[in-house]
């Protein structure tokens, strides 16, 4: 048979049209036995908890690690009474606040066959933690970590601690890890590190993401969907995209105005879960430069911001907060619980009185400095905008998030807004905003306390001291709700608002439970997919 | 030839040198604290100054450059801030996705621009000339990015007809994957050479020799491509170098748009992530294609007209 060119051709294009449409004609939707999560990062760092730096990866280490307590799921714990049993049985502490005492669950199994974890697994874990993590100071408070029995671990504390299990024991960083997997493995344990959690590791690839699959001799039950998949995408339309089409089950959210909106309206069967509170949404305001080292003006500025419309135009991830802590933290309050002149009700007509009573008639002008990244972007628009009316006009220099968060820390910002998220332990974030130790200093070396609150106006300083010595919670919260009363009137960081860390998820996944606080990410374990 | 090659190599060595010194001063004035980007903005200041430490970043900035220069000369990068893997390691695997997107983009741009530039030349001002001009305009004028999302949209999302994100495993599936990453680079690649061909060709078949060969008698295809285009290939040869190395660098956004592997994706995380290492190999090893290619396109000349050899 003679084939002419014409023939030819039209074979070869619809050939190549075939190989290249068939994949895409015959694609499903991602198999029941496997949830596919996109996160908003360019790929992973480290699957060792006591290692990872960046949010994202969290997600895969959340699914194979556990601490002695969790919280209940879904939540945060915001006091040590609400914390469940986890790889511990039971706990005590002595009366003086400093010798914890934790009895180990038996019968709990390491991933690929590392064996049964003992009492001298948790010691290695917390001493990894305490010297050799990236986070180490949140364990500067233990003296002493040791093995008094195969399954009972005793911790020795310098100074009591009544939120000790939130403070100490549920951090990432206090995973507990398989001590002989550390030793046989050295530095590929970064990337191939073995936990007690429902899923173990399947591959850790630094470009793509991780795979997971269930542990199957999980001590609580294995998990219903057989694997994980941990997605890097960085890019907002990609992965919103790719949720839309299926090929992804979960992603993680774009926290700026609308985003939400427009995913609904393209697929209304979407489910949204999201933590309340999410990031702490502050405003750091410089005591050393003028206008602000002046509280006139820094009461103006509060008066002048409206917390309610700057939550509303996130919503719904915007919760309105009207001091430091949001108000169902231990030592948060509601608006009704604080004295009138605190509150700081939105009144631009009052923003300008104040302002000419601290010698500015016609108002301020300053610049400020803001990261590019979507969250911090809007929320200081919106800020901006609405400050405006009172006489306060904030030039805003958008920059690098890196670069935004370089400058703060060599004190070169003026009115700094800082989105962080915290546990119910308010002492941890008060010492990181509010102590003289952690003042911003111009070289670099100093911490994230931007106001040089403590240093610029001393006395908190005392009161932290005192909200450490605590022995009692009710003694800590109390002298923390002292601090928060301070703070609003000295007015050195002003919440705007929290905004909730969301994650949109197909209809297909249920949780198996609701998600309402708790960290940036959450289980998997009790999942089910259709 | 071998001699001529030599010398163009050792033309490029004060360029690559010049690229290593620049690399080495921008990331050094970029603001940003490598160690703040990979421990996060809440890190603490005893944290930071350990980070420092370790990765050098307290030495002075000259002892700072000649680590910099001994470790790019001897091809040592070391190791990743934020990943802790080799970054040769990340080197290796994703260049060829983007050596094999810019291949599949070049042969479209290729296969579409130099027919399509021939058919607007031989009909002058007629409608084929006037519809491949508006088209190389809008191709010229969209984005990368822009183009890239919109196909998705289309062609993805609401037809279903290739995966949004990741390049595939698998010859078959990679080609399937690499689809619409490789027509969003492709798209400006046939506005660019179909131009450049239009206008070479337009300028060749105007010379005394192609109104010779008409007047010889030749059929006009021969004219054409004969005559024509072979003459033409000098500046087209010149534009197809230019086109793979933007094509190269419009890797970088459609990488990120796609979800790709690739050169330039790694390289856009490193940078939000200040991760120099990372940074100074990636810049590095685009600046040896370009140098590369350029080479190559100068020994492609030095083939195709014998006059610049013997310059």
């Amino acid at each position: 048979m003679r084939i002419s060119r014409r023939t030819l051709l039209q074979t070869g294009t619809a050939s190549v049209a075939g190989t290249l449409l068939m994949p895409g004609i015959i694609r499903a939707q991602s198999s029941s036995d496997v949830i596919r999560l996109g996160v908003a990062a360019g790929g992973p760092r480290s699957i060792d908890p006591n290692q990872t730096t960046q949010g994202a990866d969290n997600w895969a280490t959340e699914q194979m690690f556990e601490q002695l307590v969790r919280p209940r799921d879904g939540l945060f714990a915001a006091s040590d009474d609400e914390f469940v049993p986890t790889l511990a049985t039971s706990w005590e502490a002595s009366s003086d606040g400093l010798t914890w005492v934790f009895q180990i669950r038996e019968g709990v199994q390491f991933h690929k066959g590392f064996g049964e974890m003992t009492a001298e697994d948790v010691v290695h874990s917390f001493n990894r933690a305490r010297f050799d993590g990236v986070n180490t100071a949140v364990f500067g408070n233990i003296q002493n970590v040791e093995a008094t029995g195969q399954y009972e671990v005793t911790f020795t504390l310098r100074g009591p601690d009544p939120l000790f299990l939130g403070s100490t024991i549920f951090q990432n960083g206090a995973s507990i890890v398989s001590k002989r997997a550390e030793e046989e493995k050295g530095s590929d344990f970064n990337r191939d590190s073995i936990g007690t959690g429902p899923y173990e590791l399947v591959t850790f690839d630094t470009s793509s993401g991780s795979r997971l699959t269930r542990h199957e001799d999980y001590w609580d039950g294995a998990a219903n969907v057989r694997d994980i998949e941990v997605v890097y995408m960085a890019d907002t339309t990609a992965r919103t995209l790719a949720l839309i089409a299926g090929e992804l089950d979960i992603i993680e959210a774009v926290r700026a105005p609308g985003w939400i909106d427009q995913v609904m309206q393209r697929d209304s069967s979407l489910l949204v879960d999201m933590t309340n509170p999410g990031s702490f949404m502050t405003l750091h305001i410089n005591l050393t430069q003028a206008p602000f080292d002046d509280p006139l003006v820094r009461k103006a500025i509060a008066t002048a911001i409206d917390t309610d419309a700057v939550a509303n135009a996130l919503n719904p991830m915007g919760f309105p907060t009207i001091s430091l802590s949001p108000p169902h933290y231990p030592t948060g309050f509601s608006r009704e619980q604080l004295p009138e002149d605190l509150r700081y009700d939105y009144n631009p007509d009052r923003a300008r009185e104040l302002l000419s009573e601290a010698g500015h008639p016609n108002g301020i002008r300053f610049s400020a400095n803001v990261s590019q990244r979507e969250d911090y972007r809007s929320t200081m628009l919106i800020v901006q905008e609405l400050m405006r009316p009172a006489g306060i006009d904030m030039e805003l220099n958008v920059m690098d998030h890196s670069a935004y968060h370089g400058a703060n820390r060599e004190d070169q910002n003026s009115l700094a807004l800082h989105a962080a998220s915290y546990p119910p332990v308010p002492l941890d974030y008060m010492m990181r905003y509010l102590s003289s130790g952690a003042a911003v200093k111009a070289d670099g070396t100093g911490g994230g306390n931007y106001s040089h609150y403590g240093v610029a106006m001393p006395g908190v300083d005392d009161k932290l001291e005192q909200m450490q010595l605590a022995t009692s919670f009710d003694e800590y919260v109390s002298v923390g709700r002292e601090i928060e009363l301070q703070v609003q009137e000295d007015l050195p960081v002003y919440g705007v608002m929290t905004l909730g860390f969301t994650a949109v998820r197909s209809s297909r996944v249920d949780l198996g439970y609701e998600v309402n606080g708790g960290y940036a990410r959450w289980r998997f374990h009790r999942a089910t997919k259709s | 030839m071998a001699r001529y090659i030599f010398v163009r190599l050792l033309d490029s060595i004060p360029t690559i040198f010049l690229v290593f010194t620049l690399v080495f001063i921008a990331l050094r004035i970029l603001p940003g604290d490598p160690a703040i980007a990979v421990l996060g903005d809440y890190a603490r200041p005893e944290s930071i100054a350990r980070f420092r430490e370790q990765f050098g970043l307290n030495d002075p900035l000259w002892l700072q450059f000649l680590k910099f220069l001994k470790d790019m000369v001897t091809l040592n990068f070391g190791n990743s801030f934020t990943k802790g893997v080799p970054v040769m390691d990340l080197i290796k695997y994703n260049l060829p996705y983007t050596i094999e997107l810019t291949i599949v983009a070049m042969l479209i741009g290729i296969a579409g621009g130099i027919p399509l530039g021939v058919w607007a030349a031989i009909n002058r001002n007629k409608a084929p000339d006037v519809g491949f001009r508006t088209f190389s305009l809008i191709g010229y004028a969209i984005p990368d990015f822009y183009l890239g999302a919109l196909l998705l949209i289309i062609f993805a999302l609401n037809l279903g007809l290739f995966p949004i994100t990741g390049a595939g495993s698998g010859f078959a599936e990679r080609m399937h994957h690499i689809v619409l990453p490789a027509t969003t680079l492709a798209l400006l690649k046939i506005a660019f050479i179909g131009r450049l061909a239009r206008t070479s060709l337009l300028e060749v078949l105007g010379k005394d020799f192609v109104r010779t060969a008409r007047a010889k008698g030749a059929r006009e295809p021969r004219v054409i491509y004969r005559h024509g285009l072979r003459n033409a290939l000098m500046p087209l040869s010149t534009g197809l170098g230019l086109s793979v190395l933007s094509t190269l660098s419009g890797s970088v956004a459609v990488e990120l748009v796609f979800n790709r592997p690739g050169l330039g994706r790694l390289l856009i995380d490193a940078i939000s992530e200040r991760d120099y290492p990372v940074i100074q190999a990636g810049i590095i090893i685009f600046a040896s294609i370009v140098v590369v290619v350029n080479l190559l396109m100068e020994v492609v000349y030095a083939l195709i007209d014998p006059r610049i050899r013997v310059k």
